[in-house]
């Protein structure tokens, strides 16, 4: 920050400039209506030069306030032509165009002080060299009256072409700026605050001022002297828009107090965001929780948020209490302008967004929770399967190469009936064991339905079910093995209750995509109130469904039937 | 009869083999993937293949992928599926539009040897083969109002028969009653079932399990 000391020197000085070109209108020989003349001036350059340290005050970062005073005082600069003294007139006539200069480069320069693009230094450059030093060129060929202690050789006539060159010159720079501003506008959509809008607006106004005001002096237009009071007019509104725009973050605070009280009563930790979004101004506000023990940070229900990179439309900015991260507040890099306010909203959160960390947390820990569910639950498939594929390609398998031996066996003892007998009779035994390791291993995984699809196994599953049922499968390709597997339990589990339950005489199985979704449904005309609770069977099936992120629901009522549905996520 | 077979277990594949041979058929090919036995149906096509619908390398559905293909591009050739599971949706994707020269039996059955070589030699001549578990399914399943009611135990069993893919003097045999007989029987039965009757034997048992099938 500068010292103050340096500021209130400034700031005297700039009174000084002020009353001074007061004075130097006052005693002059050449200067119509003095006081007007005065006035309007120091109604340009007060403005710039006690903006300028106001801003430079509050942003010290930036070097658009030194800027601002640097303009303020060129243009004093350019009054001291007012003078008699002709050293003095002289210096000041050399300045005489450099504030249109100096303007176009605070106009492209902001808010950073800085000229970002190659474009923008160029035309600044152009302008400087064609302000001073063109004017410095027509001062030596003797323009500008007789007071020029610069002349060297007296060319009037070419110095009058030079200055009608100069202006036209300048007036394109301004319009060009004009340009670039709007260029810019359209290019970096925010929502940005309306002082901002005003201020661009004032600015783009101000060097169409200029434009219109030097076109008119290069062609001595007759109304001359009205476009420059109206132009000075204007010039000196722009400081008082960016003071606006200042003091409207300062109004910002109150927001802050309306978040104090927003927090008092007992905001949701769903709703800070909102609340937080509302105080900043910032409706695409994000807030993160840092999560130190899983090492990331979380959304207010704990599901993990990727800190974008600073760019030219996101920002971050770290909310830290007692020297330990809280959350991150990823926002529009407009909210860089007042770092007050952010710090202020942060502040007034801190216990609420303790809340929310813990909320965060717990949320964390549920999706934890949810996703080792879901991996015991793949794994527990897993082995299931290969057990299933162990017993088929081991028991199954030579149990059935042993019938076929027997059955050839058979054969040769074609005469010897009492062999026969007891062969056919170890085959029947062989063929009942099969039947019985067949359904075991149905139980483990059904194999049909992971090779070879939901809808061929659900067939079956529904041909010999004990009513009729109409089965409608509307599935564009196959789904994820666990989701197949899932479905065809859900539907086998409902089947087998309506038999054991339902007195149904007719039932109805669909399978389809909704939305992301895959939607099981059974439904059945029997006597209804199946309890949900007595029994694995259902509940068993609920856990699977939850465990791949679905639902299970269920509705029942008596003598109404029964719908079992199913909604199972599926990207 | 020349037969290739398709099946990943040494022990089967060697037994079954050897069972063909008994038989008096020709082995001509003995693969262990779908893409062996493609590639012999192409090279030279026997009369009918022996395929395990459960094969390398994922063991999920090459074998059937593999019965299907042999489906399409050579018809001539019968296709036997054999699995340890009988499933009514593999049953109907197998016989698709035509039940001519294909068969699905559960793996089982090979033991009984003279029973699956006459159901070989059905779908090797271009008949059909089905397993009683599929046939058992259909005609248990339960229906609103079951036309099936009207049929005597006696029609039912030659229903099943007819269903599994058995010719009319198989079903003779089987019963132990004449050919005769058995015409008179499944012409009452199309009868009762309101189905039109059809010319061949193959085209009959697509018919029936259709009209099972609801």
């Amino acid at each position: 920050m500068p010292r103050a000391a340096v500021l209130w020197s400034i700031a005297a000085l700039g009174l000084t400039a002020g009353s001074l070109s007061f004075a130097l209108a006052l005693t002059s020989d050449h200067v119509n209506e003095p006081a007007l003349q005065a006035t309007l001036m120091d109604w340009v350059t007060l403005p710039y030069i006690f903006g300028g340290l106001i801003a430079w005050w509050r942003r010290p970062e930036s070097r658009f306030g030194i800027l601002m005073v640097l303009a303020g005082f060129t243009m004093f600069a350019s009054n001291l032509a007012w003078t008699n003294i002709a050293v003095l007139h002289s210096v000041g006539q050399t300045c005489d165009l450099l504030p249109a200069a100096i303007l176009l480069h605070v106009f492209l320069a902001y808010p950073t002080g800085r000229l970002e693009r190659a474009l923008d230094r160029a035309l600044v450059l152009f302008a400087y060299v064609t302000a001073f030093g063109l004017e410095l060129v027509g001062m030596l060929l003797g323009g500008f009256g007789p007071n020029n202690v610069l002349e060297i050789t007296s060319e009037p006539h070419a110095a009058e072409l030079l200055l009608r060159a100069q202006l036209l010159a300048l007036s394109a720079c301004a319009l060009t700026g004009v340009a670039i501003l709007a260029f810019r506008r359209r290019r970096e959509p925010r929502p940005a605050r309306r002082s901002l809008a005003l201020l661009t607006n004032s600015f783009s106004l101000g060097l169409v001022m200029i434009a219109v005001l030097f076109t008119a002096g290069a062609f001595d237009s007759p109304g001359f002297e009205t476009i420059r009071r109206a132009t000075l007019l204007v010039l000196g509104l722009t400081p008082v828009a960016f003071l606006s725009g200042l003091l409207g973050a300062r109004l910002a605070r109150s927001a802050v107090g309306d978040l104090f009280v927003e927090l008092r009563s007992d905001l949701a930790p769903a709703d800070l965001r909102d609340a937080l979004a509302r105080a900043l101004r910032d409706p695409s506000l994000e807030l993160a929780y840092w999560l130190p023990l899983f090492g990331s940070y979380v959304d207010v229900d704990g599901r993990l948020v990727e800190l974008p990179h600073d760019d030219a439309s996101r920002r971050t900015t770290m909310i830290v209490r007692d020297s330990i991260r809280v959350a991150a507040l990823i926002h529009d890099p407009v909210l860089d302008d007042e770092p007050e306010l952010l710090e202020a909203v942060s502040a007034a959160a801190g216990i609420a967004l303790e809340n929310g960390r813990l909320h965060a947390e717990l949320g964390a820990r549920l999706e934890e929770l949810r996703a080792s569910r879901a991996r015991v639950l793949e794994a527990g498939q897993q082995e299931r399967q290969r057990l299933e594929r162990n017993l088929h390609d081991g028991a199954q398998q030579r149990l059935i190469a042993l019938a076929l031996e027997l059955g050839l066996l058979e054969l040769r003892l074609r005469d010897d009936v009492d062999a026969r007998q007891v062969l056919k009779e170890a085959r029947r035994e062989i063929a009942l064991s099969l039947e019985e390791l067949r359904a075991v291993a149905h139980g483990m995984h059904p194999a049909v339905v992971s090779a070879h699809g939901l809808g061929v196994a659900l067939e079956h599953l529904v041909a010999r079910a004990p009513v009729p049922v109409r089965l409608s499968v509307e599935l564009p390709d196959r789904l994820p093995g666990r989701l197949e597997v899932a479905a065809y339990y859900v539907v086998s589990e409902s089947l087998a209750n309506i038999g054991k339950h339902a007195h149904a005489s007719a039932a109805t199985v669909g399978v389809a995509r909704n939305n992301g979704h895959v939607i099981v449904e059974i439904v059945d005309d029997g006597v209804g109130g199946a309890d949900t609770e007595d029994g694995s069977g259902l509940r068993g099936l609920a856990d699977r469904v939850e465990a791949l992120g679905g639902s299970l629901r269920i509705w029942t009522s008596h003598g109404a039937g029964t719908c079992v549905r199913a909604e199972l996520p599926c990207a | 009869m020349r037969v290739a077979i398709a099946e990943d277990s040494v022990l089967l594949r060697e037994g079954l083999a050897r069972l063909l041979a008994d038989a008096g058929s020709d082995v001509v090919a003995q693969c262990s993937t779908g893409d062996e036995l493609l590639d012999e149906v192409r090279m030279s096509p026997p009369d009918v293949v022996i395929v395990d619908i459960r094969l390398p390398p994922t063991h999920n559905d090459e074998g059937m992928q593999a019965a299907l293909e042999i489906r399409r591009r050579h018809p001539m050739v019968g296709v036997l599926v054999l699995s340890q599971y009988v499933e009514l949706g593999l049953a109907m994707k197998l016989l698709a539009d035509s039940a001519e020269g294909v068969g699905y039996l559960l793996k089982d059955r090979i033991s009984d040897v003279e029973e699956f070589v006459a159901a070989l030699q059905r779908v090797a001549s271009g008949g059909s083969a089905l397993d009683p578990i599929i046939v058992s399914t259909l005609v248990s399943r339960r229906r609103a109002h079951d036309p099936l009611e009207s049929l005597t135990p006696r029609e039912r069993e030659v229903l099943e028969l007819m269903a599994a893919g058995s010719s009319n003097q198989g079903i003779a045999d089987r019963l132990v009653i004449t050919v005769r007989a058995v015409e008179k029987y499944v012409s009452t039965i199309f009868g009762k079932l309101d189905l039109p009757s059809s010319g061949s034997e193959s085209r009959r048992v697509l018919a029936v399990l259709l009209f099972l099938r609801g």
